[in-house]
């Protein structure tokens, strides 16, 4: 028995040991990366395609993780990742943190009320408040389909 | 020595492993079974203050300091960000920081980990990955040994009872894929 238990004791110290990963879903492996602004500035030359982005986590999903919007590389501008639930997790403690992820760039086109869904949810999930009427029309949403993400000094 | 001997030692012993992994599976669970409700990991802190209206440059540091002064921060700026012409957000130690210059109403967001719940959802949720991976797909092998060896343990006096609540416990999980699905 003590042989046993001094086995599992070695495994379980000689296993990586972890805190919060900074390594998030399939990581980071492409070489180039792409200004967030030229994403913006261009969707048409991105959407459908992946790409290595790079900036500050401004906000974290509260609930579950499942998005962060990066700072973009001009004042006042940010972009979306959302990473499919259960499969990568961001932590609140990554505000604040430079992140350079990895992911789809997409495209989705909202009617009026769905932009007001998703606004009402965002509002629900920040705590904050949110007017309906201040959306008068659809718009296009451009976000990055995040596959795998790298957020040192976690 | 029978094989009912060695069944029902290894259904100890191995159930007496499982015992920490089925509580925290068993907790967290629970916990993140909620999660549409509240973050299971997480409790966001929120305190709106005001510090009077912001004159300076938000791109000065000086001016940056003068706001953390008029919140009495004290901990190590870590970054900031211009979200608008009229707002400025400040990182201080992973709390986000947002300032209406004009006004100068102040939202402060602190996220505060649930101390055990945390930790046991990162590991129920496999976040640690590698060999975490492993062990847990070792537990889940002897959750199903537990199940099998435990039939074999029914005495026939219990027999009856046995078969009753194994087929309930089988049956449940249908009966809710057959409403649901």
């Amino acid at each position: 028995m003590r042989t046993f238990l001094t086995t599992i004791l070695l495994v379980a110290m000689l296993s990586p040991t972890t805190t919060f990963a900074k390594d998030f879903g399939q990581g980071v492996t492409l070489a180039e990366e792409t200004a967030i602004s030229s994403i913006i500035d261009h969707p048409e030359n991105y959407v459908g395609k992946k790409v290595k982005v790079s900036g500050l986590v401004i906000d974290v999903c509260s609930t579950r993780g499942c998005w962060v919007y990066l700072a973009g590389d001009r004042d006042f501008e940010k972009i979306r990742i959302k990473v499919t639930d259960g499969e990568i997790v961001f932590p609140m403690e990554a505000r604040g943190k430079k992140a350079t992820v990895e992911g789809v760039v997409e495209s989705m086109e909202l009617t009026r009320e769905e932009v007001i869904r998703r606004r009402k949810h965002h509002a629900e999930e920040t705590g904050t408040s949110f007017d309906p009427a201040t959306v008068t029309s659809g718009e296009t949403i451009l976000r990055i389909r995040g596959l795998g993400a790298a957020i040192p000094g976690l | 020595m029978k094989w009912r001997r060695w069944n029902y030692l290894l259904h100890r012993d191995i159930g007496f492993l499982c015992i920490g992994l089925t509580l925290l599976y068993a907790i967290s669970g629970v916990a993140v079974n909620h999660i549409s409700q509240w973050n299971p990991s997480y409790r966001v802190e929120r305190i709106e203050t005001n510090i009077g209206p912001v004159l300076g440059d938000p791109a000065d540091a000086g001016t940056v300091r003068m706001i953390l002064a008029r919140l009495n921060e004290q901990g190590k700026l870590e970054s900031s960000y211009r979200p608008d012409r009229k707002s400025l957000q400040l990182f201080v130690e992973g709390r986000s920081i947002m300032v209406d210059l004009a006004s100068g109403h102040v939202v402060h967001d602190r996220a505060i980990p649930r101390p055990g719940l945390r930790e046991m959802n990162f590991l129920h949720l496999n976040h640690p990955k590698k060999a975490w991976t492993w062990f847990a797909d070792l537990y889940a092998v002897a959750l199903a040994f537990l199940a099998i060896s435990g039939l074999f343990m029914i005495r026939r006096k219990t027999l009856r009872r046995g078969l009753v609540l194994t087929g309930v416990g089988i049956v449940l999980p249908l009966f809710f894929l057959i409403v649901y699905l």
